[in-house]
């Protein structure tokens, strides 16, 4: 079969850059709204008390306060809230409050136990799940982040 | 095949571009373990290519299944675990052999296995020898490589139409706030996007020749996977897409016969 003018395909791919240009234009205000760090910001502003409304400031000396965190991790295929709920310095519950990978959440549904188990934001990587699992260490880290005592 | 008159030939301009992105991108991510998880599709394809075709006594195709093990090591991630490659890279082989129609693979054989994979070994498509993780002015090297392989094998009609028909829905997906469109449009979807396109879909046996054919195998797919993109999101689709455009050329096929 005779191959396309060059002409054809020189025309037809400035048209197809050009629907992808105003798709990209178009959808920028929205793709900037799930920016990391205004998503975090937000979080921050939403979620940053404890179980009663409001943070219990513990001693001192104590490494973190009392109290419930919402921390996001965010990378290229998407991204995912924790809720981290610690007391007397301890992590005694990680629940994955906001799933948006393109991934399956069931890949990770064991890894806020064993935050809790190790009592650590690193966890064991989960095969073929490597990107939710950095994104749900980054979230945890950034919980533990947020509740940080700066006094202690 | 004499290696100048192989040169030549679309296969050849397949696999020398695979075999770049292999590279490029493994410097690029700074791992060579992406080129070892390639030399274990490629060497678990051909092993049970050569089984299969040895105990059936038929001819074996060495260039298709050194691309379908190179493409199916450049979209899992890196970090998968070498027997679900080789996992993954067996049931695209089979595929091929066992869904067959008048001798040819009815299903891509590397979107089959690595769709099927997904569900079986909860794979994770990374996409990155498509670059996905790299500076964005890498998708150049994916333009080049995939106008050279589409120029090839006389597949522009249905690349156009794909890309067209896919830009298009996630326009109005976008203007109309249903899933979501700004991801599939940037890195690394739309180097998945770019890199299924240019290499997945213009694959000859699985896809029709003539021209008005081929458009309506572009829409098809376009329209098929941007449907599954919005209604479950996740990285499914593009090979759902083709799955079903592999099944318009089938029955296409089949009623020619009848």
């Amino acid at each position: 079969m005779k191959k396309m003018d060059k002409k054809w395909v020189i025309l037809c791919s400035t048209a197809i850059a050009a629907i992808y240009a105003a798709d990209y234009v178009s959808t920028d205000t929205q793709a900037a709204i799930d920016q990391p760090m205004q998503h975090i910001a937000n979080n921050v502003q939403k979620y940053h008390k404890s179980n009663n409304n409001k943070v219990i400031n513990r001693t001192p000396k104590s490494l973190y306060k009392n109290g419930t965190y919402i921390g996001t991790g965010t990378n290229r295929r998407g991204s995912i809230d924790v809720a981290v709920t610690i007391k007397n310095d301890k992590v005694i519950n990680v629940e994955i409050s906001n799933f948006e990978m393109h991934y399956s959440e069931s890949d990770i549904v064991e890894l806020p136990n064993e935050v809790v188990q190790n009592q650590s934001a690193k966890v064991t990587n989960v095969s073929g799940a490597t990107y939710s699992t950095k994104a749900f260490e980054d979230a945890v880290q950034d919980a533990l982040y947020q509740a940080k005592n700066v006094a202690g | 095949m004499a290696g100048k008159k192989w040169t030549t030939t679309p296969k050849s301009y397949v696999t020398i571009a695979m075999v770049s992105y292999l590279i490029i991108a493994s410097i690029g991510s700074k791992n060579t373990t992406g080129i070892l998880n390639g030399l274990i599709a490629v060497g678990v394809a051909l092993a049970v290519d050569y089984l299969y075709c040895t105990f059936t006594n038929r001819k074996s195709s060495k260039d298709g299944t050194i691309i379908t093990g190179l493409i199916i090591s450049l979209i899992l991630s890196v970090t998968t675990p070498w027997p679900i490659v080789a996992g993954t890279a067996m049931i695209a082989i089979v595929s091929k052999h066992l869904l067959v129609y008048k001798k040819k693979p009815i299903f891509n054989p590397a979107a089959l296995g690595l769709l099927v994979s997904i569900f079986i070994f909860h794979t994770g498509q990374s996409w990155w020898g498509a670059f996905g993780d790299l500076p964005v002015w890498t998708i150049i090297l994916l333009l080049i490589g995939g106008y050279l392989v589409t120029g090839k094998v006389n597949k522009y009609p249905q690349v156009f139409s794909f890309f067209a028909t896919l830009f298009v829905l996630l326009f109005l997906m976008g203007q109309l706030h249903i899933g979501d469109a700004p991801d599939a449009l940037r890195p690394p979807f739309i180097n998945a996007a770019l890199f299924f396109g240019f290499f997945m879909l213009t694959d000859p046996p699985t896809s029709p020749a003539t021209y008005k054919k081929q458009v309506i195998f572009g829409c098809l797919v376009a329209l098929s996977g941007t449907i599954i993109y919005g209604l479950f999101g996740g990285l499914t689709y593009l090979f759902i897409g083709l799955f079903v455009g592999n099944l318009y050329h089938y029955l296409n096929k089949h009623s020619m016969k009848n």
